[in-house]
């Protein structure tokens, strides 16, 4: 079928015709908006068609499922697609409102757009080779937008980004050679039948153990995720916002695709990764802690993703649904921040925070909106953040990990008082000799479009009934690798 | 895997681990080559022993041929290691042009956030 391939193929194509369309303006605009909304539509129609019909597969060119590339989307897949979509198409509006039509660079559209096709090729794909083309794919998109529009002390720090992610690379390219050694193929539904019979064989801990070093080196887990809290406060809040929801994720489905479907539960594999989730939660927040501007506190956040692999490291579908809800709440949620500090930055002229201050008297609804995000992200009860942690620390407790439930918890603390920390000084102190940046109208269309998403966001975790719906089946099609095998090992329809 | 094939790619990786941990620019870039090609010979080796076999092609001398996947793989893997290091050299060269160094230890300073202009 080939819907399978659409998510992929457009914003490819879109971005392929806005390099050729060399000057900026608002009909190119225009296209590029146009084509992520309709992108954005069919993402939301691919999840009610899979979770109503069935996952899709779809083979390249019609080769056997087990030689071609494979592309499938189950619910899972369909879920990221459209977190994919709605991220994509709120930071190209958001781009398009920060940034007058007169100083945008002819590259960043397109871009952006061949770097989320990157990105929604790996939630497609059922193929581990063809991850690691899809993990390039988003390495080169990512670093020239890092570098496009970089200053000489901003293009320095997309080097350590390369440089790491790279390496990551080239040890993926060892692990698909490792597991083609040892399986002879490498489609998902193939090793994860071929795996069965090896569970135990200390050759698949170390492709296991492999796998999880450059997964984990994508995702930002602990001792791995150096390149990341320089790098992306670098970048434009737009971008900030787009990589901060997507690219860090890209791992961390990777993470659940693999440790879910594709290979069997290894009580090692679990334990290392309850071991880093607990690391990077903790070492990670107590960086944030240290920092004073916002965006790189917010990029130090993003280590809260820590969540979702103690969740895969307890294992079960209700870690795993717990797990997939988080993710959800994580990649809007910290979209939306990222969002929202672009209009503090427009109106304040800086984020840094010893700076900032009045900001509560200029943009009373702005203030409310970041208090709000910023307590679902440390996991006040109403909100989405709650609810994930919840059933991640019952299953926690449940396992009797008690030492991790309180890491956590204590993360889930000091991510709270970072966020009162933000407040305070950036929106409740008063300060004579801050002047604002009121008669720069950019920061009210930028604070418009990043309330509108904020409601998307606090909606997850107001209205959970939807979410976690989407979340247990999704976990459960990931879990059920018997149904798996049998759905990959099918003649693809035409 | 033949022995002297994993012998190779281990040589390979430890050289390019041993030239990502130096100061210089040069010296990580070769590292970077070199790792690459650790990679790729880590892949071409799961073709397993070519004794007897032929080349993967159509129409050839026929009997036994080596298996072609791993070599399909390398060669898109070569292509997208192609794209990468020379993205990677200009990078290097703007650091080059704006630090007027190819110390990465001197190019890092000062640490924290952007210094604001006032």
């Amino acid at each position: 079928m080939m819907i399978a391939a659409i998510p992929v193929m457009a914003p490819a194509l879109t971005g392929i015709a806005l390099v050729f369309w060399r000057r900026p303006g608002t009909a190119r605009r225009l296209v590029a908006g146009f084509s992520t909304l309709l992108q954005l539509a069919f993402a939301v129609w691919l999840v009610g068609h899979i979770t109503r019909d069935g996952p899709v597969l779809m083979v390249a060119g019609g080769w056997s499922p087990a030689f071609g590339i494979a592309l499938v989307v189950d619910p899972l897949s369909a879920l990221m697609l459209a977190l994919s979509a709605v991220t994509t198409c709120a930071c190209v509006v958001l781009g398009f409102a920060e940034q007058s039509v007169r100083f945008e660079h002819p590259l960043r559209l397109p871009l952006l757009l061949l770097l989320v096709a990157g990105t929604n090729l790996a939630f497609v794909t059922a193929d581990l080779f063809n991850l690691f083309v899809a993990f390039e794919v988003v390495l080169v998109g990512s670093t020239a937008l890092l570098t496009l529009e970089a200053d000489d002390w901003e293009v320095k720090h997309a080097f350590p980004y390369l440089a790491m992610n790279q390496f990551g690379s080239a040890l993926f390219l060892v692990a698909a050679a490792l597991a083609y050694g040892l399986f002879g193929t490498l489609n998902f539904a193939a090793l994860a039948e071929r795996a069965n019979s090896l569970a135990g064989d200390p050759r698949l801990t170390a492709l296991a153990l492999l796998l999880l070093v450059v997964f984990g080196l994508k995702a930002g887990l602990f001792p791995l995720h150096y390149w990341l809290p320089n790098s992306y406060p670098t970048l434009p809040s737009p971008l900030g916002a787009l990589y901060a929801a997507l690219l860090t994720k890209v791992g961390i489905y990777a993470l659940i695709r693999v440790y879910g479907t594709v290979l069997p539960a290894d009580p090692v594999v679990q334990t290392a990764l309850l071991w880093i989730a607990g690391a990077t939660l903790i070492v990670g927040v107590l960086g944030a802690l240290a920092r004073d501007y916002v965006r790189g506190i917010l990029a130090l956040l993003l280590t809260q993703v820590g969540f979702i692999v103690m969740a895969v490291g307890f294992a079960g579908t209700y870690a795993f649904t717990a797990a997939i809800y988080y993710l959800i709440h994580h990649v809007l949620a910290m979209a939306a921040l990222f969002m929202i500090n672009g209009a503090l930055i427009l109106l304040a002229g800086t984020d840094r925070l010893s700076r900032c201050a009045n900001l509560w008297r200029a943009a009373p609804a702005l203030g409310v909106l970041f208090l709000l995000q910023a307590m679902s992200l440390a996991g006040m009860p109403p909100f989405s953040g709650f609810w994930g942690k919840y059933m991640i620390l019952v299953r926690g407790l449940e396992r009797g990990a008690t030492t991790l439930v309180v890491v956590a918890l204590l993360t889930s603390l000091l991510t709270m008082l970072i966020a009162i920390d933000i407040w305070n000084r950036a929106f409740w102190r008063e300060r004579a000799d801050t002047v604002l940046r009121r008669d720069d109208g950019r920061w009210k269309r930028v604070a418009a479009v990043a309330g509108g998403f904020t409601l998307l966001s606090l909606s997850v975790g107001l209205q959970p009934e939807l979410p976690l719906r989407l979340a247990t089946q999704a976990a459960t099609f990931v879990l059920d690798r018997s149904d798996y095998i049998a759905f990959g090992k099918r003649e693809a329809t035409p | 895997m033949p022995l002297e094939t994993a012998l190779l790619a281990g040589l390979l990786f430890g050289f390019a681990c041993y030239l990502f941990l130096q100061r210089s620019f040069v010296r990580i870039l070769f590292g970077f080559v070199l790792l690459g090609q650790a990679a790729n010979i880590a892949v071409l080796a799961m073709s397993g022993a070519p004794d007897g076999k032929g080349s993967p092609i159509v129409g050839g001398a026929g009997g036994p041929m080596v298996d072609p996947l791993p070599q399909a793989l390398i060669l898109t893997a070569i292509v997208i290691g192609l794209g990468v290091n020379s993205y990677l050299v200009v990078l290097m060269y703007r650091i080059f042009l704006d630090e007027r160094t190819t110390r990465v230890d001197r190019t890092f300073r000062p640490r924290g956030p952007k210094p604001e202009r006032s």
